[in-house]
């Protein structure tokens, strides 16, 4: 099945990889807080972040630019949360999409193609 | 491509004689492979950079000063020589820098010159290697 944001297919013109980030506790230093010991306090959870790699292929510059306008679009202020849908049905409800990372540059061989790096936060406090 | 006993190659507009053989070949510089989510194979392979390269053998009968040094640039051509007539007789050619010069001696192969040239597109989007008919262009 195809991938998909708000149900919009972003990504599906080429291969793209789903990757969840870092799942931890946000550890600080006592010392840092203002204490004298060596210990460490938990703050909280870390936001999930979800990680789309892949690479977006067109057969044309325009049709190209397409796609990464479409993509590019999605990235409004402030951040609106939707669905996030990967390559197998996994659904996360209410991530915002915050960053998104092209390679350093296009490349046309047989296809026009750009790499890049998509991401993707579940705020614990809406923005 | 190879070009076996050419009739007449010629660099920025000199002959280069005693040529044996002439290999044109290709290779990505820079290959794309993409995987998906869906499997272990490669969904996309493409070779957005590529370096074509001239292989110019040579087989000097004795002395051979003067060989062609790397930096050099000019048009590279050689005309293909079939077994009879000029039926079927290739120009192939393309504007082309120098990149290594290498000599051999050996016992059994005599002595061996080597020119490598990499072929310089116009435009980078064309292809630097032209080939025509010659016809009887060459005698």
């Amino acid at each position: 099945m195809a991938s998909s944001y708000k149900g919009l297919d972003l990504f599906g013109s080429g291969a793209h990889r789903f990757a969840l980030g870092r799942q931890a506790q946000f550890v600080v230093s006592d010392f840092t807080l203002g204490g004298y010991s060596g210990n460490t306090v938990p703050l909280g959870l870390f936001e999930l972040d979800v990680v789309v790699r892949g690479r977006l292929v067109a057969a044309t510059e325009a049709g190209l630019w397409s796609l990464r306008d479409a993509v590019a679009a999605q990235l409004i202020d402030p951040p609106d949360a939707g669905t996030l849908v990967d390559l197998h049905g996994r659904t996360w409800a209410d991530m915002s999409f915050i960053r998104y990372e092209e390679s350093d540059r296009v490349d046309r061989g047989r296809v026009w193609s750009v790499g890049y790096e998509a991401l993707f936060r579940r705020f614990a406090v809406t923005p | 491509m190879l070009v076996l006993n050419p009739r007449l190659v010629t660099f920025g507009g000199e002959t280069w004689e005693d040529v044996a053989a002439v290999a044109v070949d290709r290779a990505a510089t820079r290959l794309i492979e993409e995987w998906s989510d869906n499997g272990p194979h490669a969904v996309l392979v493409d070779a957005p950079e590529q370096r074509v390269t001239v292989r110019v053998v040579q087989e000097p009968s004795g002395d051979a000063p003067g060989a062609p040094l790397p930096g050099e640039s000019g048009e590279f051509v050689v005309f293909t020589a079939p077994a009879s007539g000029d039926t079927g007789r290739l120009r192939v050619s393309c504007e082309a820098v120098v990149t290594r010069v290498e000599h051999e001696v050996s016992l059994r192969r005599g002595s061996v010159r080597t020119v490598w040239l990499t072929a310089v597109s116009a435009d980078g989007a064309n292809d630097p290697i032209t080939v025509e008919d010659a016809g009887a262009s060459v005698s």
